[in-house]
Formats: C-alpha cells, structure tokens, sequence
C-alpha cells in the first residue's frame, strides 16, 4: 500500500499516493495544466515546458510532469506568471513552423490549437519563421508533415516504448531538430517501421495523419496507448 | 612495479625525488598545449641540441604549465645549491645562453621572471635551495602575489608523464590513508567538513552528493568526472589533467573508495588531444603501478577508469546530457528526478564531479577538511582556478583563494588592460555567465556574491573587455553559442533562443525598434525560469546582465544607431568617424585633400563640424587612438589635415566660397524662432545647424563677445582669436544674430524667451571653479584657472608673481602654467596622481615642459602658507601614494602622512569646474545631483516643453567635440520636434567621393606639423603649432587606409 501524500493544489486540499506526480493528481481531479509533450502510457521527457508550476517556498518554476508529490507541499498551477510564459511557448511554437490552421488536416481536433485558444493566444508576437520543410507522403497509409511537427516526441516514445520498432528518432540539434524516420530515409522505404500507426495517433498536431484526410478529418484515436500500456502493467 | 603497501609507496617517492633533484641541473619546458602552441616544443629540441653541442650533463623535462600564459614559454632551470629559476618568454635561439649558463654552474638569470625556494606541494615539500637574492619570489611578483595555489599545487613543476615524480612530491599517499581508515564514512564526513562545492560552476556541496551515492545500494555504482569543458576562453580543466593528470585520477580514486563505486569514467573533450595522450599514459601508469585494478593496496577495492572521448556537444556538460553521451545516445538531458545518485548510468546510482572538484580531493584528505575549509569564505571555501583572457595584460591560470575581489584580479593580477584602455566588464561563467561591469569589480569571487549580481561562477572562465568591446555584440555572441549549443529537446531553448538570437542580430544589425529591447528582456527571463536544462536556464545570463548593467548601450543602437565601440559594422563608417563626437567623415575628407580638392573638403568638414579652425587646433582627437594605421606604422594625424584645410579657406578666397556655397545649402525658411542661451561652442553649433535648417535663430550671450571657454579660457597661444572670430563670421553670414551682455535670469528670462520663440536651448557652460576645501584658499593669490586664463585672454593684467604653484592634472591646469609661464613665471603643476594618469593632452603636457614648466606628482594641497601680512609664501602639500584600485580602473591616491612646503606667492587652482545651475533650478529645470542640468541624452530635451539644453551644462566640463555634438544633436532633435521631419541626412549630403582602397599604406611615415622651439615660444602667445604644409598635408590624407569603404575589394575611380 503506498503512503498516501497531502497537499495542496491551487488552495485545494488534496490527497495522493507517494510517486506520482504532480500533473498525474491535477488530472485526477479534473485541475486543468496545460501539457504537449507529455502523453498517459509514454515516458515522461519535461519538453515542451508548458505544465510549469509554482510551489510555494521553492524559488523556481518546476514541470509539474516530473515533480513527484511531496507532503505538505503548496502548488499554484495558474499564477499570472506561468501563464504568461506559457502563452508565450505558445507563441514560440507557431512562429516556430508553419502551422496553417485552415489547411490542416486536424484542424479542430489539434492539442496545439486548442491550448492556444484556451490561453487566449490569438497571436504571436514574434515574426514567423516560415522555415522551408519537407512532406513526406512516401509511406502508403501515413503522411509526415514536418511543418506541423512541435518536437514533442511522443511518436518516437509510442514506437520505442510500446511498439518496439525505434523507427522514429531526432535528427540534428537545437532549432534545426527533426524528426526522422529510419536514418533519415523516406518513411515508405523504412525498414523498421510496422506500419502499427501508434505515431499517428499520438501526435498532437497534424504532423502526423493517415492518408486521405481532408481539412479537419484526422481524427486521432488518443485512447490506444494508454489502454495498451495499462493492459500490460495490469498482466504483470 | 606494482605498490602493495605504504614501503612500496615510499620507495617509489624516493626513486622520483631523484629525479625532481637529480644531483646535476634539471632543465623543465612548460610544454602544456598553451606552452607547445607558443613554441615550447622548439625551445626543448634547441635545449636539447645545446646540452649534447656544449655536453653539458643535465636533465631535460617536460613539465606542466606554470600558469603565466602571458609570458610562455616558460622553462625552468635548477642547479644544485640555487634555487629554482623560472625563465619567461624562452625563444629557441636562448638555448645555447641557457646552457652555457649552467655550464658554468650559474642560473641564467638573465631571462628570469622568478624565483622558487622551495614550494609546498602540499601533500609534500621540496626545497630547492636559497640564494639569488636579487630575483623576486615567485610570490612576490604581481601575477602569482596573490594567488594560492592548491589544484595547481605541481602544475608546472614536475613532469605529468611521469608517476614516479607525482609520487615524490606526496601523490597517492592520501589515497593510501584514505584505504586504511577504518569506516569509509570519514572520508565521506571529511569531505563534507572542507566544505568543498562543485567546481563545475553550480556549487552543489561535494561531501553532500557524495553521502547520496555512498548510502545509495546497488550492485554497481559509478563515478564520473566531467572534463567536458567547453566554455570559450576556459581552459583551466585542459591545464589541470595535461600538467597534473595524476591528481585528478587520485581524486576519483579516493572518492570511488569513500562511494564504494568501481567504475570511473572521465568524460574528456575530443578536442583536447594532449590531456586525452597524457590522462591515458597517467591512467596506464596508475595501473601498472597497482594504483589501478584489483585489490588496490591489497584491500578488497576493485576500481577501473575509462576514457570516454567527448565530441564536443556543449550540452554535454550538463550530467544528464552527458549520461545518455556515455548510453551512446544523442546528448540531450532529461529531468531531475531521478537524479544520477538514484538512476544514473546504465540505470545505476552514479555521481559525477567536475576535474577541479576531483583535483581537490586529495589534498582535502592529506591536509584534512577543517585546513581546506578556513581557505576562502565560511561558505565557498578553499580556492577556483579561473582563466584569465581577453583584454588583460597578464593572461593566464589563476588559482585564488574563494572571496577575493574581482578587482584584485583584474588590477593586480591581470594588471588591467594591455594597451592602457579602460577595462569595461568582465565576462564570467562563459556563455552561462553574466558581464560584470567596472562598477561592480569590489564584488567577491564566490558562488553567492556572483549570483547576486546575476553572473555565475560557472567553470571559471573569466574573458575581460574593454571600451572597444560592444556588450550588445558580447550578448550575441554568447546567445549564438548557446542557441547553436542547445539540444532542441525544450521549447524555450530551442525556439526562445531563435528568436532572442534575431532580436539581438536586428539590434546590432542597426534595424530594431525600440519596443525590442522588453520583448528580448521578456523572452530572456521565460527561458532562464522555465527552460529543462543548465544550458538553457543559464543561457539568457549574458543578456541579462548586460541589459541590466549596460543599458545605455542597447539603447545607443537603438537610438542613435551607433554602436560606441566600433564592433557593429552597420552602425558606423569607419573606427575614426565613430570615435569622432561629431562623427565627422574623415576618411572621406581626407579623400578630397589627398585630390587637393580643398573646397569640397572644406564644405564637408564645415557641414560635420562649424568650428573647423578651433577644433583642428584643440580636440582630444579620440579618432587616433581608433586609427587602423596604427597597426601599420602611426595613426593619421588627421586633427592637423583637418587645420589645414580650415587655414587654407581662412587664408585665401576660398572662405567666400565656403560662406557662398554654406548659404546655398540653408533651407527654406520655416518662420520657427529659436533662441539659444550662451554661445560657447555648443551654442555656436546648434545655432550653425538651426540656421541652416532654415530657422529664425538668435543667440544669447551674457559676455560682450562669443565663443565661450574657446575666447576666455583657451590661451592664445593654442587658439588665436582671430582664427575664432573667422568661424564666427561664417556662422553670422547664415543669418545668426547675437545678443551680447545678456546673462540668464539676470539679463534675460526663460520666460519671456519660451513665450518669444518657438524652443529654446540652453547652453550656458560650466563657469562656476570647483574649490579645494583647504584652508587659505580665499586669498586674492590663490586663483581658479578658468577666471586667471579669462583675465589673460582680456588682456587685463594679473600681478601674477613670480612663482606660480598650479594645483590640478587636466587641460586646464597646462593651459595655465604655460600661460603663466609666458607671463614671466617660474610654473610647477602638481598633481596627486602620476603623469599617466593625467587627463590633460599628452602632447600639451610634453609642449609644458618642454618650456620649462616643472612637474610634481603624487601630492595633493593642505593649506596655503602665508605670512604674518597674508602674504602667500608657500603652498603645505601632502606626499600621496598610490593605493588600491578605484573602481574606474585607477589607483586611489592616499597620503603617507609626509608633508612639505613649497614656496610660492600665487596659486592657480585647476580642479574642476561645474554649471551654475541656479538660474534653472529657479525656472523649474530639473537639474542632476552633480549639479548639471537633466536633459535627455540623445534629443537633449528638459523636463520643460521645448526647453532644450546642451553643452557642458548637461554633461560637465568636457571637451569641444563633445560639447559641440551636444549642440548639433540638439539641433537636429529641435528640428525634428518643430517640423515633424528629419532634414539631417539631406542637409549633409555632399559631393560624391571616390570609394577606392589604396593597395598598399601610401603616403610614408606620419607627418607632424613644425612647432616654434620651445625657447622661442616661452615668452610671448603666438600660436606655436604652425600646421602642416601643403605637400605634407596631402601626403599626410594619402596615409589613410579608408576603412570606410565597406564594400570588399571595391577598387574602382
């Protein structure tokens, strides 16, 4: 039986078991931190910076995906600063690449665009980048847009850690990082890849979609890794 | 060879003391990559050669590095019975002298820097011997005074290839004491009592982590050290494993024991080639010496270390990043927790230390941790090896105890800038760390004062800057790195420092806008606070501290779009034009000289500059100390260019041309009436430009003539009237009127001006002496330069004296004593500081005594002495001397109690001078707590509407440049105010000149204008610069090198 932690959570007394994180009891209580790169059933990686927190008494922001619950402890999720720095890594990630709403396959059921509109992030403050990338549709079922991609990597955690298959890995380093498959090869020549569509649907973005989707029409199925990942803890 | 026990130990320590006094002279050669790189590796082989030509019995070593890059190579050379002499700056071609040295049993002291007694290795002692009474210790010379040694403890001294000579000076014993304590928690516990902290920067309690991995339980458990040191101008891990490899392995050795870990691995930089050869040779040593591998010491310790090779990822350094490195992944970090004592390598409890933590350890065991913890502060202890670069005298390694004060590395160790500029900042912790500027240099180097004021201490990377280094242009620099460093894994790194980087690259690049400087400042702070890893929560510092501590310079490129320090090539045309207050275009108006077209030059000097005569006899020239020719043989003499051309137009016809075509360029009238209070040159050149903008210009002066300090204070001799009054003339032919004898508030009313004309600029000048405070000073002989150099210039007579005493060092107080001098009287000028320190012109000061006014140094004034009728007999002055370091760079003086009195029956007092700033304190102007007027510092705007002010009265006494682009600044500011318009760039356009690039320097040596001999010229105010010929003059803007023409290889015309 684990040890059961107190604390508090926007002044909200709550209770949780020891080892879980912060972001873990928000969830289960229905506390609203925005994240994009973390996803139930992948490992956690602390990247997209988005669930920071405030803890009363600790002079720094921490990710609320990687801080585990600690007794006694005081955590505001939505103070005036970290909701200014989150709309502004929000702002970062459109200027980052080309996000084009309108043209794009998951628009209305897009992680990215949601957060923005619950934000009130309407428009960024820095210039566009317009950065020239490849598409790449050489996979027969599945399209890789790097324009939409914000280097999340939940694809490349679905295809290691659940899948086994390693296709997905990060190419290069700093603002010229990207995903690839293989060694860089066009998806439809990959070797590795099972063509399990695990990436496809953990992608938060457009950046993945199956073929033949028309504007809005790429619906992720977001449920299949946690049923995966939980059915194999739970066969353990 | 293997070591079983203490005997083993001993007896290798007495086979390597053989060889560190081997009973014949030993020869040791500084060959760390610093050494080899300045030729160290030539200077061995010509030893080498020398020893067998002259057969000379010695023994020749390679050895560390000694510390002082300054003055490699350094060699160091022992004889039997001497002490140890350590030679600077060996070229090949000394060897042959070197060794005939010793031959003849002597230490060559002739290239000498220091000497060494004997040295505390501190886990050992080796005494060399005494004697050589006339060579400094080594501790005794500036850069090593206060510099303790305890990493670098054999740095320099033995041979790092070699085990038996670390042994000697006391290596490993403190291993073997920490194999036999009873309970491995001591060392632990010792540890944790020195107080020691991480010396990769962060400064996490070393004893603390230790205590993490020690308690932790596993089957395995590793030790690390991080030597990934990637900082730019860092090198002191490089430095420690190439001259003492063996200190560190010793270090891991001790701690994998106390940890219970075996296995290290020491994660070292690819790209150090020498510490990667020389750490495997030490760790092949270590084994085969039993130091290394299994049962060590005949206990049950297993332990093995492994070289990983780096390949250069700076992320790297941050312990996560550098786990997954050594997983052989891709090194991007990932969050804590787990932290590396829980899951760290291959999963396993691990703990990892920077080289410097590790270098520490040993001697923390053998002199015990309460010895290391009273080094330094109470909370950063014992010492930091930093690396001393950039714009510094003394570059080099240096190890100072935690606490000491940045400044006394900068003066006293480093000895300030190498070619006399102003030291600015100090750039501390690399691209982590933040820019600590002159003002802050008391600060005390330790973990937590540096972070107060936003710098880190990071590795130790310490690159000085001076007044030529742009901080805005540093801040991009660091971002670059960081931003071509960082992983890409968290968006704020990643995406934060794009754009930081091109809000930054738009800054330099000339093209921002003012609402950038809080977007960047904004963006800055987000990745510093929410970023994943060091690198990128470190990463902002240098923008940071620099927008905290030099604002002004962002917002110079922002305003002005100018960059001060010459370094952003899109905001200025070439090192002299920047340098120039007035930003004259001098490679252009040289240009026209060079084709003896002296009209067009004419116009465009007149148009960058309306006093040409007076300035191209008195400005500061601050465009020669930028010139580039400089490098080739002499700056151009471009002041005396800028006279000549100014003589030629006042000589002949030309000046009706000049008024001519100057009249032709006045714009359209604009019916705004201006009105400006006091015609000093600030005045003059506001009133020049306003006149030509096509304004309604009046100027009020409350004395009977204009010019300012220039008519009453400039002596005769350096400025002739007559030269001032043609340059009037010009400005009048624009259609300027004068109002004489109108003094402010007295004469004339801010007032009624305001309600008369359209905006009003004030400038009134600094007429109020600054007094002494010492008693006697009231006496009708005791005089303020300012008022005696105004009573000259009027042509009224003084009864000066016979003997003159002139207190003050600057321009004013040379004008003068020689003024005085031409008077009939004996001059000395004393001053508190040394003749360096001088503000005055050089030139003026050599031209002073040359005359034969006298100088005294290092006093300052007492009282005045005067006798039983108030007579002044003599002056009491105070010997000073030189002490600490002020904050500007310059020592302080203090007395030493020592008095004297000079005899002398007047005084000039030439201390300064400052604004009356009454009459605008009673019109509501806000005025500073220096007591000058605040007025914006680029549109030089009062607090009051259309109430300008300028000259010295906003910035105190300065100089004519200076004080005259006040004026046409404000000029062009009014303008803009009352037209809405900017007319500058069109009122300054001028004939096209000729954009080629001489091939080669032209034009020979520099040339000087002729000067009336010294003892023609003592007795009587005419000029004595006589100016440039006109064959020189030309010859002289042929010298030019036209840094100006941007365009590469643009030869053409």
């Amino acid at each position: 039986m684990p040890k059961i932690i107190k604390l508090k959570i926007s002044g909200m007394e709550f209770t949780a078991n020891e080892g879980s994180t912060i972001l873990d009891l928000a969830r289960a209580n229905s506390i609203f931190i925005p994240t994009l790169c973390n996803f139930k059933g992948l490992s956690n990686v602390g990247a997209c910076r988005l669930c920071m927190i405030e803890i009363r008494g600790v002079p720094r922001l921490l990710p609320a995906c990687a801080t585990l619950v600690a007794e006694g402890m005081d955590v505001t999720v939505d103070s005036p600063k970290v909701t200014k720095y989150r709309k502004m890594i929000l702002e970062l990630l459109f200027a980052e690449r080309n996000h084009v709403c309108a043209v794009c396959v998951s628009n209305g059921h897009c992680e990215l665009q949601s957060l923005a509109q619950q934000l009130g992030v309407n428009h960024t403050r820095y210039p566009y980048r317009y950065p020239i990338y490849k598409y790449d549709a050489s996979h027969p079922k599945f399209n890789y847009d790097a324009n939409r991609c914000i280097l999340c990597t939940r694809c490349m955690r679905a295809c290691e850690e659940v899948e086994g298959a390693r296709t997905w890995n990060v190419m290069g380093r700093g603002i010229n990082s990207m995903m690839v498959t293989d060694l860089n090869q066009p998806w439809g020549q990959s070797l590795s890849c099972t063509s399990c569509s695990k990436c496809v649907h953990v992608c938060p973005t457009g950046a993945l979609s199956e073929k033949n989707c028309a504007v809005g029409e790429m619906m992720p199925r977001k449920n299949v890794i946690p049923y995966l990942t939980s059915m194999r803890y739970s066969g353990r | 060879m293997r070591i079983h026990d203490l005997d083993g130990l001993h007896d290798i320590r007495r086979t390597g003391m053989m060889k560190i006094l081997p009973g014949k002279p030993r020869i040791g050669v500084g060959m760390g990559t610093c050494g080899i790189g300045n030729g160290a590796r030539d200077v061995m082989n010509s030893l080498a050669e020398a020893l067998k030509k002259q057969s000379v019995d010695a023994q020749l070593t390679p050895v560390g590095c000694f510390g002082f890059c300054a003055v490699e190579p350094l060699v160091s050379v022992h004889i039997p019975g001497f002490p140890l002499v350590v030679l600077s700056q060996v070229a090949p071609d000394d060897a042959a002298m070197i060794v005939k040295a010793i031959a003849s049993n002597r230490p060559p002291v002739e290239k000498a820097l220091c000497k060494i007694e004997e040295w505390d290795h501190l886990t050992g002692h080796v005494m060399y011997g005494r004697g050589l009474p006339d060579l400094p210790n080594w501790n005794e010379i500036p850069f090593f005074k206060n510099q303790k040694k305890i990493v670098l403890r054999d740095c320099g001294l033995i041979n790092p290839e070699d085990i038996e000579e670390y042994i000697a000076v006391g290596g490993y014993h403190a291993f073997y004491q920490a194999t036999q304590k009873p309970n491995v928690n001591e060392i632990v516990e010792e540890v944790k009592k020195s107080k020691l902290r991480g010396r990769g920067g962060a400064g996490y309690p070393t004893g603390v982590k230790w205590d993490l991995l020690r308690k932790a339980v596993a089957d395995q458990k590793y030790i690390i050290c991080n030597a990934d040191e990637g900082d730019p101008g860092a090198y002191m891990n490089r430095n420690e494993i190439e001259s003492d490899p063996h200190m560190l392995i010793e270090g891991m050795l001790i701690g994998a024991f106390a940890m219970g870990a075996t296995q290290g691995i020491v994660y070292l930089r690819a790209e150090y080639p020498l510490a990667v050869h020389r750490l495997k040779r030490a760790v092949a040593e270590a084994r085969e010496f039993g130091l290394i591998g299994e049962h060590v010491f005949g206990t049950n310790f297993n332990f093995d270390i492994k070289l990983i090779e780096g390949a250069g990822a700076f992320v790297c350094g941050e312990e996560t990043a550098m786990i997954e490195s050594l997983e052989g992944r891709a090194g991007r970090p990932h969050p804590r927790p787990p932290f590396p004592a829980q899951k760290g390598l291959w999963g396993k409890p691990t703990n990892i230390n920077n080289v410097e933590t590790w270098c520490n350890v040993p001697v923390i065991i053998a002199r015990g941790g309460s010895w290391f913890a009273e080094i330094g502060t109470t909370h950063s202890s014992g010492t930091k090896v930093f690396s001393l670069v950039g714009k510094i005298k003394n570059t080099g390694l240096v190890e100072l105890p935690l606490g000491t004060p940045l400044k006394s590395v900068i003066y006293d160790i480093g000895q300030g800038s190498p070619d006399g500029k102003r030291v600015k900042a100090v750039q501390s912790g690399g691209p982590s760390g933040g820019c600590i500027p002159a003002t802050h240099f008391d600060v005390a180097i330790d973990y937590e004062s540096l972070a107060q004021i936003g710098a880190i201490m990071g590795s130790g990377g310490m690159v000085v800057m001076d007044e030529d280094n742009c901080m805005v242009d540093v801040a991009r620099y660091f971002v670059e790195f960081s931003h071509s460093e960082s992983c890409g894994k968290c968006v704020p790194c990643r995406a934060g420092l794009e754009q930081a980087l091109r809000i930054l690259k738009k800054i330099t690049g000339g093209s921002a806008e003012e609402s950038d400087i809080q977007d960047l400042e904004e963006l800055a702070q987000m990745i510093k606070e929410m970023s994943l890893c060091g690198l990128g929560q470190t990463a902002p510092n240098p923008v940071l501290t620099t927008l905290r501590y030099f604002r002004r310079d962002y917002e110079e490129h922002l305003r002005t779009r100018r960059c001060r320090a010459g370094v952003c090539e899109k905001l200025f045309l070439s090192p002299c034009e920047n340098s120039c207050p007035l930003h004259m275009r001098i490679p252009e108006f040289l240009e026209l000289t060079k084709r003896g077209r002296i009209a067009d030059a004419a116009e465009m000097i007149w148009l960058d500059n309306p006093l040409p005569g007076s300035t191209g006899r008195i400005c500061q020239h601050p465009c020669e100390s930028q010139c580039r020719r400089k490098s080739v043989d002499a700056p151009v003499n471009m002041r005396e260019v800028h006279r000549f051309i100014s003589d030629q137009i006042f000589a002949g016809p030309l000046l009706a041309e000049i008024k001519m075509r100057l009249a032709g360029r006045r714009m359209a009238a604009t019916g705004k009436k201006i009105a400006i209070v006091g015609a000093g040159p600030s005045g003059l050149s506001a009133a020049f430009y306003l006149a030509l903008l096509g304004h309604d210009v009046t100027v009020f002066e409350a004395r009977e003539e204009a010019g300012g300090m220039l008519l009453y204070s400039l002596p005769q001799y350096r400025l002739p009237k007559a030269v001032l009054r043609l340059e009037l003339d010009v400005i009048e032919s624009l259609g300027v009127k004068f109002c004489f004898n109108q003094k402010l508030a007295a004469g004339v009313s801010l007032d009624v001006l305001e309600v008369e004309n359209d905006a009003v600029f004030l400038a009134t000048g600094t007429w109020k002496a600054m007094t002494a405070g010492i008693p006697g000073e009231e006496s009708p002989s005791v005089w303020h330069a300012i008022h005696f150099l105004e009573q000259v210039a009027r042509k009224e007579p003084t009864n000066i004296g016979k003997k003159v005493i002139v207190i003050g060092g600057g321009n004013a107080a040379v004008d003068s004593a020689r003024t005085a001098l031409r008077l009939g009287c004996d001059v000395t000028i004393a001053y508190r500081r040394e003749r360096q320190d001088m503000p005055a012109i050089a030139e003026e000061v050599d031209d002073a005594q040359a005359e034969g006014v006298k100088l005294m140094f290092l006093v300052s004034p007492q009282r005045v002495v005067s006798d039983e009728r108030s007579r002044i007999t003599g002056i009491e002055l105070m010997r000073t001397k030189l002490g600490d370091f002020n904050l500007d760079g310059r020592r302080r003086p203090v007395s030493s109690g020592e008095t004297i009195i000079v005899p002398c029956d007047n005084i000039i007092l030439a201390i300064g001078e400052r604004p009356d700033v009454e009459p605008l304190r009673r019109s509501g102007i806000h005025v500073r707590e220096n007591d000058t007027a605040a007025a914006d510092w680029v549109t030089y705007e009062t607090n009051r509407p259309y109430v300008f002010a300028g000259g010295d009265l906003v910035t105190g006494a300065s100089n004519v440049s200076s004080t005259m682009a006040t004026g046409k600044n404000a000029a062009r500011a009014i303008d803009g105010i009352l037209t809405g318009q900017d007319h500058f760039a069109d009122l300054l356009k001028t004939v096209d000149v000729p954009q080629v690039v001489p091939a080669e320097p032209e034009g020979g040596a520099r040339h000087t204008s002729p000067e009336l001999p010294a003892d023609q010229r003592k007795s009587h105010f005419e000029e004595t610069i006589l100016g440039l010929t006109k064959e020189n003059a030309i010859a002289e803007s042929s010298r030019c090198l036209r840094c100006d023409v941007h365009e590469p290889c643009a030869v053409k015309g």
